[in-house]
C-alpha cells in the first residue's frame, strides 16, 4: 500500500490524481462501504484480497500510463451542468465590437465556455449578419498571450486594489480644486453608458479634460456636415437604393465608417439574377488603389489632394446638367486638369438618376470635400433617400485640436494627472507633436490598455484591459440603434473593464461592470419592462428598433461656400514635391491588430503583400526613382526622415506615395513586433492624412517582400469570366464559350452522384468585393497554422480559401477582378487519383475528403491540381502555439501535424453537425442548415452552399444562372464549386462598347522573379 | 555459350581490333583483375573512399534533420510540390539502366564488347538505383508512414491506391532492382569460386565460399549456368524498357502541362540510357586509368558506348523537337504556354543547358577522332549528366512554377538542403562503387576469357600462336599501386 503512495508522491500531483482515487483505500473505502457493504468490514491494514486486486489495478494502470508519451490532461466534469448545455454542442451569444465609431453586432460561438468563431449578427443594422476581417479577427485578440496580466506601478507589479486606492487618493485631492490639472486621453466613444460616465466624471471635475483622438478618425466627416448642417451629424449611406455611386477617395466598401452595411447594401443593388435586372455603376475618383477602386466600373486617378478640386469640378458640371449646387458658385476649379469626358458623363448619370445616386467621400478628405459632397446629394435628392444624416451630439469623438491643446498643457506643466483610456498615443500620435517628451512632464501618468504598450512603460501605472469580450457595455450604432456588448468569458488575465475603470475615474467606486450597464439601461428601457426587456436585448444582442431613421437638417449654403476655397488653393505634387497619403492598414487596422497573426498573414486584398507596409508607389514613379519592389527608399516629410522599401502598385497615380499605417509596433509583441515600419513617424501635427512636399531618395538595400499572388495576368485564358451588363442583356453568349468534355472515354465506371445530398457551391464573381472576410472565418473555422512571412515568401502560406486578384486592361489604368478560389471538390479530381496511399477521396455526397492519419505527404495531389488549391504542412506549424491560443482552435477540427497536406472540406464539421441535427428531429436537411465558414462572413453574400441535388435548393437556382461556368472546366474535372461570372456596368460614354473588351492583357504586377510578358496567349 | 563456331566474328571486331588488346592468356586475366584486389589497397583508394564516405556522411546529415525538421527545409513550396529530391530520383533511376541494357540487351544481341565493362556497370546499375530509392523514401512528409505505399495487410483493411502512378513506380522499381541484383549476383559466382580459390586466408575463404554457392566450375554448373544467364537477361531486358517508362508516368498521367505528354515513356527510356551510358563511361575512365586497365577497358569500347550515346541523345533532341510540335499542333494554350516558358521563362537557362549538354554536345562525336579521344570524352560524359540532370529539373519544375491559374505561379529556389542531399547521393554512389572495386572484381573474369583468342578450341593450331607470350610483362601489380 505504501509503496504506491510512494511512486504517487514522486509523480505530477495533478497528473496522478485520478489514480489517487483509484488506489488510495483511505478515501476510497468510503465509496466501497456504500457500493460493497460486505466487503467493507475488513480491517484497513491488513492486505484484502479486494484491496490486493484494487491495488493491482492501479498499478496496471500506472504502467500504462508510465508508457504514454503525451502528456495527461484533466477532463473535469460539470459538478452541475449548466442549463441547456451539451457537451460538444456550441452554443451562440451576441454581442457588439467597436472599432472607431462603428458598433458591428457580432453572434460568438462558444464551445464549454470558450468563444472560438465570430459570425456576424443578422439583426444588427451595422453588418446584418455578415462580417469584417478584423471582426473575424477578434476571436484571436482575444486569446492574445502578450496581452497585459500585471497591474505596474512603476514598473513593479501591482494589482488593481492598490491602483484603487492610489486612485482614491487623487480622487481627494482633486475633488478640492474641481479637478484642476486632471486630464483622460480616450478613444472616440460610442457607448452609452461611457458617455455617462464620461459626463459624471467632469461633473465631478469641472475644471478636468476628457480628450478624445483616434489616429483613424472621422473628425473630417463629422466636421464637414458641421458646416453644411450647422449640427454634428453622422451620415448612414443607403447602398442599396443608389444606382448611381461616386465614391471620392473613399474606401466605403472596407475601410470607412459602416463598411460593412456599405458593402452589403452595394452588393444588394449590384446583384443580378436574369439578364433583364439592372445594377449600380460606381464611379470612384482617388489615387491610392483602394479595395473599393479595385470594384469600381470607371475609375479615375486623382491626387487625393485634389480630390477637392475635382468635387468642386463635379458640381458646376452638375449645374450645367440643371442641378445647381448650392454653394460652389464663384469657386472655380479651371486651374485643374481634369478628363472633361469623365466627369460630364459622370454629371449626366448623376443627374439622370436624382434621388437614386449617392456621392461619397473618404475619412480621409477635408471636412470642406464633406461639406461640399452633403451639399451635392441635397442638390441631387439624395438627402433622406440614400444618405440620411443622424445627430451624434451624445457620442465623444476624436478631435486633433483637442489634443494638440493637451499636449501643450501637458509640456506647460497644466496637466499633472493623465489617464490614457485604452490609448497608445506615444505609439500613434504623430511624432511631430512630440507626446513623448510632454508625458514626461506629468506627474501622475495612468495607461489602461490590452498591451503593457510603447505608453504604459512611460507611465506610472498600468492596468491591463479587459478585451470586449470579457466585459460588459453597449455601444450605439450610426442610425442611433443600440446594442450591448456581453462577456462571453471571465477575464483571462488580471484585465478591467472599460465601464469600471470609468466608474472609478469619475466617482472612486469600484463597481461590477454588469451593474454600470444595467443602470444605463434602466434609463433606455421602459422600466416596467426592464427584466424581460433587458434579456431580449441581450438575447439579440441589439434593442430592435431603437435605430432613427434620420433627421432632416436645413443645409447652410453660405457655411459650405466661405470654406470652398482652401480646397483649390492646394500645392501642386510633382516629383520634387510629392504627396503623401496615410491611410489604415487592411490588416493591423491603426496597429491595434498588429498582434493578429491571422490577420498580419491576410494579403493586402489589393497588393497581395503580408506581414509588411511598404510605401506605394506607381510603376513610373518607381521607373523615375529606379527603384522596384523591396527596394529601399528615404521618405523626408516635413523634416522627418523614414527609410522603408517600396512596392510598386499599377494604377496608382504617380508621384503619390502611399503609406500604411499601423505597423512597427514597440511593444513586446511576439507577432506584430517590429513587423514593418512606423509611418506615425511622418504624421503631421493635425493628424491629417494627406500631405505634400515629400521627398524620397534611393539608399540602397533590398527588403523582403512576401506576396501571396505575384502574378496579376491571366495570360488570356478564361479563368475570371466578365461582361457588360449591356452585353449580359442580348444573352449569355457573351462570356467565352465553355467546352466540357463529354463524360465518356473514363478507365473506370463513373459515379453518378444521383441520390441522397449532393453538396455543390457557387461564388457569384459580382457580388464579391475581395475583402478577405471568408478567408479570415475560414481559418478561424478550421484552425488553419500561420506561417510567417519567409514562409509565405516561400510560397507555403496555408490559407484554405484564396482571393486570386487579376489585372485587366493596361498598367495605367488596371481593371481589377476578385476571384475567390477554395477546393473545387471535383467529381473527377485529378488529386484522388494519383495519391498512392488514397489519403483523399471522394465521398459519397460529393465531397473531396483528405483523411490526414492516411496522408504520408507525397505532395503528388497538390501538383496534380490545376487550382492549387491543396496546403502542405512543410514543417509542424502549431508546434509552438501558446496554451492560450489553443483555446482559440474549433474542436471540431483536427488540428494537422507537420507532413499532411490539407485543404478547404466543404466545412465538414458543419455538414456533420446540420445532419445530426436532422437525424435527431428526425427530418432531412433543409437548404439552408448548412452554412459554410466563408458564405457566412461574406458581407455581400457572394458564396452560396446546398444540395445541388435538391432542384429547389438555393444552390441550385444558382447553378442554374446563365452566368454559372466552371473553372478550367475543359479540363473534365467536373468541379462542384462554380462561379456565376463578372459583370461590369460601364457608362457608354465613357466606355464605348466596342472598346471594352481588352485587346491584349497585361501583366499588371509581378515579383522579384520578374515575368515573361511575351509569354501565353498565342 | 557456345562461342566456338563463330570465331572471327565473336572474337573480333568487324574491324579486327581485339577486343582485348596485349593477347593475355586466362592465367594473365585472373592475375591482372584479381590481383587490384588481393594487393594492399592503394592509398589513392583510401582517400577516395574517405572523400566519398565523408559525402555520403554529408548525405545522412541532410536527411536527419529532413526528418527532424520537415520538408520545409527544402525550396518547395505551393505551386512546386517536387523539387530535387524527385529530379534527382528520376536522375539517378535513369543512370541505373546503363548496367542492365549492358548485361542484358547487348548479351542477347550478341555483343562481345560488353564483357568489359559489363560487371562495373551492373554494378553502377544497382547504386544508381540504391541512390534513386533513397530519394522517395524520404521525400515525403512522413516518413514514418512511408511503408503505407507497399500493399501490406493492414487491420484497416486498406489497399494503396492502384491508379496512382506513384505506386506502380514502387512496384517497377523495385522489380528491376530486385533483377539486376540477381543478374549482377548470378553472374558474379564464378568469378566468387576464383576468389575462393585463390583466397588465403580463412576469412576469405569462408566468405567467397559461402558467396560461390559451390561453384566448382564443372561443364554440368556452367551448361546450367548459361541457360540461367540467359533466362534472367531475357527477364531483365522489358525491365530495362519499363522502369523508366513507369517512372515517366508519374509525370505523363497528370493533367499538368508539360507533363501531360504521351511520349514521355520512350523518350524517357532513351534519356535514362543516355545518362546511364555517360556514367558507366565517366567511370571506366577513371577506373581503367587508375588501375591501368587500358587493355581490358579500350578506346573500341568507348567509341562503341559513345555511338550508343549520340544514338539516344539524338532520339532526346527528337523528343524535344517533338513536345514543342505537338505543343503548338495540339492547339492547347495551356501546353503552348508550358513549352514556351521552359525555353523563355524564368528558367530558360536551364533548358538551354539542357538542350547544349544534351543535343548539340553529342555531335561533336561524329568526328571519329574525338570519339577515341579519351579526356574530350570524359568531359563530355560529365556533361551529359549534368544536361540530363537539368532534363529532369526542366521537367519537374518549370511544368509546376507556372501552370493553369496565374496567380498561383510562384518561383522555386533549393535550399543548402537540397543542394547537400544531392551532392551526397553522390557520396552514397561512389562509396558504394569505390567499396566494390576494392572487394569484388570489377571486370568480369569468367566472361572476358571467353572473349579472347585463347578461349577459340582451335587457338593454338593455327597463327595466333605467335603473339601469345607477348603482353605479360605489363601485367604486373604496378599498375594497381599507381
Amino acid at each position: 500500500m505504501s509503496s504506491i503512495k510512494e511512486k504517487q508522491a514522486l509523480q505530477d500531483k495533478e497528473y496522478w490524481r485520478s489514480l489517487n482515487e483509484l488506489a488510495d483505500t483511505d478515501r476510497f473505502r468510503d465509496f466501497l462501504e456504500h457500493e460493497f457493504p460486505e466487503g467493507a468490514d475488513e480491517a484497513p491494514d491488513s492486505m484484502s484480497r479486494r484491496t490486493f486486486v484494487k491495488i493491482m489495478g492501479a498499478s496496471v494502470a500506472m504502467a500504462t500510463l508510465i508508457g504514454c508519451r503525451k502528456p495527461m490532461e484533466k477532463i473535469v466534469p460539470y459538478l452541475s451542468a449548466p442549463e441547456e448545455r451539451v457537451l460538444g454542442k456550441p452554443e451562440y451569444y451576441a454581442t457588439t465590437m467597436q472599432l472607431g465609431l462603428n458598433a458591428y453586432g457580432l453572434l460568438v460561438e462558444s464551445h464549454e465556455g470558450r468563444p472560438t468563431k465570430v459570425e456576424g449578427n443578422d439583426l444588427h443594422r451595422s453588418n446584418r449578419g455578415g462580417t469584417n476581417t478584423f471582426m473575424q479577427g477578434a476571436i484571436l485578440s482575444l486569446y492574445d498571450p502578450d496581452r497585459s496580466k500585471f497591474h505596474l506601478h512603476n514598473g513593479v507589479s501591482s494589482s488593481w486594489a492598490e491602483f484603487v486606492e492610489a486612485w482614491r487618493s487623487l480622487f481627494t485631492s482633486y475633488s478640492e480644486n474641481d479637478g484642476e490639472g486632471l486630464a483622460v486621453l480616450s478613444a472616440s466613444l460610442i457607448s452609452p453608458t461611457m458617455n455617462r460616465l464620461r459626463k459624471e466624471f467632469l461633473k465631478t471635475f469641472p475644471k478636468a479634460k476628457w480628450v478624445a483622438y483616434d489616429p483613424v478618425h472621422e473628425e473630417n466627416r463629422v466636421k464637414g456636415l458641421e458646416i453644411a448642417y450647422g449640427e454634428k451629424l453622422l451620415g448612414e449611406n443607403h447602398f442599396e437604393k443608389a444606382d448611381i455611386v461616386l465614391s471620392l477617395d473613399s474606401d466605403f466598401m472596407r475601410m470607412e465608417l459602416d463598411d460593412v452595411s456599405n458593402a452589403k447594401g452595394y452588393a444588394e443593388r449590384r446583384s443580378v439574377k436574369t439578364s433583364h435586372d439592372t445594377m449600380n455603376r460606381l464611379y470612384v475618383a482617388e489615387g491610392v488603389f483602394s479595395l473599393t477602386g479595385t470594384n469600381a466600373d470607371h475609375r479615375l486617378k486623382i491626387h487625393s489632394s485634389e480630390i477637392g478640386a475635382f468635387t468642386i469640378a463635379v458640381a458646376h458640371e452638375l449645374g450645367k446638367h440643371g442641378v445647381e449646387v448650392p454653394g460652389v458658385s464663384g469657386v472655380s476649379a479651371n486651374a485643374f486638369e481634369f478628363d472633361k469626358k469623365w466627369i460630364s458623363a459622370l454629371a449626366k448619370d448623376l443627374v439622370k438618376h436624382k434621388g437614386k445616386s449617392l456621392v461619397v467621400a473618404g475619412a480621409r478628405q477635408p471636412a470642406e470635400v464633406h461639406a461640399l459632397v452633403a451639399s451635392i446629394n441635397e442638390a441631387l435628392g439624395n438627402a433622406g433617400q440614400t444618405v440620411s444624416y443622424h445627430k451624434a451630439d451624445d457620442l465623444t469623438l476624436s478631435n486633433s485640436e483637442d489634443l494638440s491643446s493637451l499636449v501643450a498643457d501637458m509640456k506647460s506643466g497644466k496637466v499633472e494627472t493623465l489617464a490614457l483610456f485604452g490609448t497608445n498615443p506615444l505609439y500613434d500620435t504623430p511624432r511631430k507633436l512630440d507626446f513623448k517628451s510632454a508625458l514626461k512632464k506629468v506627474k501622475n501618468s495612468i495607461s489602461f490598455n490590452d498591451f503593457a504598450d510603447e505608453s504604459a512603460s512611460e507611465c506610472n501605472w498600468h492596468v491591463p484591459r479587459a478585451h470586449f469580450m470579457e466585459s460588459w457595455g453597449d455601444a450605439r450604432a450610426i442610425d442611433g440603434s443600440l446594442s450591448i456588448v456581453q462577456p462571453l468569458i471571465r477575464p483571462l488575465y488580471s484585465g478591467h473593464m472599460d465601464v469600471e475603470f470609468a466608474k472609478l475615474l469619475a466617482s472612486g467606486e469600484d463597481v461590477r461592470g454588469y451593474d454600470i450597464v444595467r443602470e444605463s439601461w434602466t434609463n433606455i428601457l421602459n422600466v416596467d419592462m426592464l427584466g424581460t426587456e433587458w434579456d431580449r436585448t441581450l438575447h439579440d444582442g441589439v434593442l430592435i428598433n431603437s435605430g432613427s431613421s434620420g433627421s432632416s437638417p436645413r443645409l447652410n449654403a453660405g457655411g459650405i461656400r466661405s470654406s470652398l476655397n482652401s480646397l483649390i488653393k492646394v500645392a501642386a505634387v510633382s516629383r520634387d514635391s510629392m504627396e503623401v497619403v496615410f491611410y489604415p492598414s487592411y490588416s493591423t487596422f491603426d496597429g491595434r491588430y498588429a498582434n493578429v497573426g491571422w490577420l498580419q498573414e491576410l494579403p493586402d486584398p489589393v497588393t497581395k503583400v503580408v506581414w509588411d507596409n511598404p510605401v506605394v508607389m506607381s510603376p513610373e514613379t518607381a521607373k523615375h526613382f529606379k527603384v522596384g519592389i523591396g527596394d529601399m527608399v528615404e521618405i523626408e516629410f516635413q523634416g522627418n526622415k523614414l527609410p522603408i522599401p517600396v512596392y510598386v502598385m499599377p494604377g496608382w497615380i504617380d508621384n503619390c506615395l502611399g503609406l500604411e499605417l499601423g505597423y512597427a509596433r514597440q511593444a513586446k509583441m511576439r507577432v506584430g513586433g517590429d513587423v514593418g515600419f512606423n509611418t506615425y513617424l511622418l504624421r503631421d501635427s493635425n493628424v491629417s492624412f494627406i500631405g505634400t512636399g515629400a521627398k524620397i531618395r534611393k539608399i540602397g538595400g533590398s527588403y523582403l517582400i512576401a506576396q501571396t499572388q505575384e502574378h496579376g495576368a491571366m495570360e488570356g485564358r478564361p479563368i475570371l469570366r466578365e461582361a457588360t451588363l449591356e452585353e449580359y442583356s442580348h444573352g449569355p453568349h457573351f462570356f467565352p464559350k465553355e467546352t466540357i468534355p463529354p463524360h465518356k472515354n473514363s478507365l473506370w465506371e463513373d459515379h453518378k452522384y444521383d441520390t441522397g445530398y449532393q453538396w455543390g457551391m457557387t461564388i457569384d464573381l459580382n457580388s464579391c468585393i475581395g475583402c478577405n472576410a471568408c478567408a479570415v472565418a475560414c481559418m478561424s473555422e478550421n484552425n488553419i497554422p500561420l506561417v510567417g512571412k519567409e514562409q509565405v515568401a516561400n510560397g507555403r502560406e496555408m490559407n484554405w480559401i484564396r482571393i486570386d486578384r487579376y489585372f485587366v486592361s493596361d498598367v495605367e489604368h488596371p481593371k481589377v477582378a476578385h476571384q475567390p478560389v477554395p477546393c473545387m471538390h471535383c467529381e473527377m479530381a485529378p488529386c484522388e487519383q494519383v495519391c498512392p496511399v488514397a489519403a483523399t477521396v471522394h465521398d459519397a455526397e460529393g465531397l473531396n475528403v483528405m483523411t490526414y492519419n492516411r496522408c504520408i505527404g507525397t505532395r503528388y495531389c497538390s501538383n496534380n491540381c490545376p487550382y492549387k488549391v491543396r496546403r502542405f504542412n512543410f514543417f509542424n506549424y502549431t508546434k509552438e502555439t501558446p496554451e492560450i491560443v489553443k483555446m482559440a482552435m474549433n474542436p471540431e477540427v483536427t488540428v494537422r501535424s507537420r507532413g499532411v497536406m490539407e485543404k478547404c472540406s466543404y466545412c465538414n464539421q458543419r455538414i456533420n453537425r446540420a445532419r445530426q441535427e436532422a437525424k435527431q428531429e428526425g427530418r432531412e436537411i433543409r437548404d439552408g442548415d448548412v452554412i459554410t465558414a466563408c458564405q457566412q462572413g461574406c458581407p455581400t453574400n457572394a458564396i452560396s452552399f446546398g444540395n445541388i441535388n435538391d432542384p429547389h435548393s438555393e444552390i441550385s437556382q444558382m447553378k442554374s444562372s446563365d452566368r454559372n461556368y466552371s473553372l478550367l472546366g475543359e479540363l473534365n474535372t467536373r468541379p462542384r464549386t462554380t462561379y456565376l461570372a463578372k459583370l461590369r456596368n460601364p457608362n457608354p460614354e465613357i466606355e464605348p462598347p466596342q472598346d471594352r473588351m481588352p485587346k491584349e492583357e497585361h501583366n499588371g504586377t509581378h515579383g522579384s522573379n520578374g515575368h515573361n510578358g511575351a509569354g501565353g496567349h498565342h | 555459350m557456345s562461342a566456338a563456331n563463330e570465331q572471327t566474328q565473336v572474337y573480333q571486331f568487324p574491324e579486327d581490333e581485339p577486343l582485348i588488346l596485349g593477347n593475355p592468356t586466362f592465367k594473365d586475366v585472373t592475375n591482372r583483375v584479381l590481383g587490384v584486389l588481393e594487393a594492399k589497397a592503394p592509398r589513392g583508394w583510401w582517400l577516395s573512399l574517405f572523400a566519398a564516405a565523408s559525402l555520403a556522411a554529408v548525405l545522412f546529415g541532410m536527411i536527419g534533420w529532413l526528418f527532424w525538421e520537415g520538408i520545409g527545409v527544402w525550396g518547395v513550396n505551393v505551386p512546386v510540390g517536387w523539387g530535387w529530391a524527385i529530379v534527382n530520383f528520376v536522375f539517378w533511376v535513369g543512370i541505373g539502366h546503363a548496367g542492365t541494357l549492358i548485361s542484358a540487351i547487348l548479351f542477347l544481341l550478341r555483343q562481345k564488347w560488353r564483357t568489359s565493362i559489363n560487371r562495373f556497370a551492373e554494378a553502377m546499375t544497382l547504386f544508381a538505383v540504391i541512390c534513386a530509392l533513397v530519394f522517395p523514401g524520404i521525400h515525403v512528409g512522413r516518413v514514418w508512414a512511408v511503408y503505407w505505399m507497399f500493399p501490406l495487410p493492414n487491420q484497416m483493411a486498406m489497399w494503396p491506391n492502384f491508379r496512382s502512378p506513384l505506386l506502380w513506380d514502387v512496384f517497377a522499381v523495385s522489380t528491376y532492382f530486385t533483377c539486376s541484383l540477381l543478374f549482377w549476383y548470378v553472374g558474379l559466382v564464378p568469378d566468387l569460386a576464383t576468389m575462393r580459390d585463390r583466397a588465403t586466408s580463412t576469412i576469405r575463404k569462408k566468405i567467397f565460399g559461402l558467396l560461390s554457392l559451390g561453384w566448382r566450375g564443372g561443364n554440368r554448373q556452367w551448361k546450367h549456368y548459361e541457360v540461367a544467364y540467359l533466362l534472367l537477361a531475357g527477364i531483365s531486358t522489358p525491365l530495362v524498357l519499363s522502369v523508366h517508362s513507369v517512372v515517366s508516368t508519374d509525370f505523363a498521367t497528370s493533367v499538368i502541362p508539360g507533363w501531360h505528354t504521351t511520349i514521355f515513356p520512350p523518350y524517357f527510356v532513351a534519356g535514362a540510357i543516355f545518362s546511364g551510358f555517360a556514367m558507366v563511361m565517366t567511370l571506366a575512365i577513371i577506373t581503367r586509368k587508375v588501375y591501368g586497365l587500358e587493355d581490358y577497358i579500350t578506346d573500341n569500347h568507348m567509341e562503341k558506348m559513345v555511338k550508343i550515346m549520340m544514338l539516344t541523345g539524338m532520339m532526346v533532341g527528337l523528343a524535344y523537337g517533338t513536345e514543342f510540335f505537338i505543343a503548338w499542333y495540339s492547339g492547347n494554350p495551356y501546353e503552348a504556354f508550358a513549352l514556351h516558358n521552359r525555353a523563355f521563362g524564368p528558367y530558360a537557362w536551364a533548358y538551354w543547358i539542357m538542350v547544349s549538354c544534351n543535343v548539340i554536345l553529342p555531335q561533336l562525336f561524329w568526328i571519329k577522332k574525338l570519339r577515341r579521344n579519351i579526356p574530350v570524352l570524359f568531359v563530355g560524359s560529365l556533361l551529359v549528366n549534368v544536361g540530363m540532370w537539368f532534363e529532369r529539373f526542366v521537367i519537374v519544375v518549370t511544368s509546376l512554377h507556372r501552370d493553369y491559374l496565374p496567380a498561383n505561379w510562384d518561383y522555386y529556389k533549393p535550399t543548402i538542403f537540397d543542394i547537400g542531399t544531392f551532392v551526397g547521393s553522390f557520396g552514397l554512389f561512389l562509396t558504394l562503387f569505390l567499396l566494390f572495386i576494392r572487394f569484388l572484381p570489377m571486370i568480369a573474369i569468367s566472361e572476358v576469357k571467353n572473349v579472347l583468342p585463347a578461349a577459340d578450341p582451335h587457338n593454338y593450331e593455327g597463327h595466333h600462336g605467335s603473339e601469345e607470350k607477348h603482353a605479360s610483362g605489363d601485367l604486373g601489380m604496378e599498375g594497381a599501386k599507381s
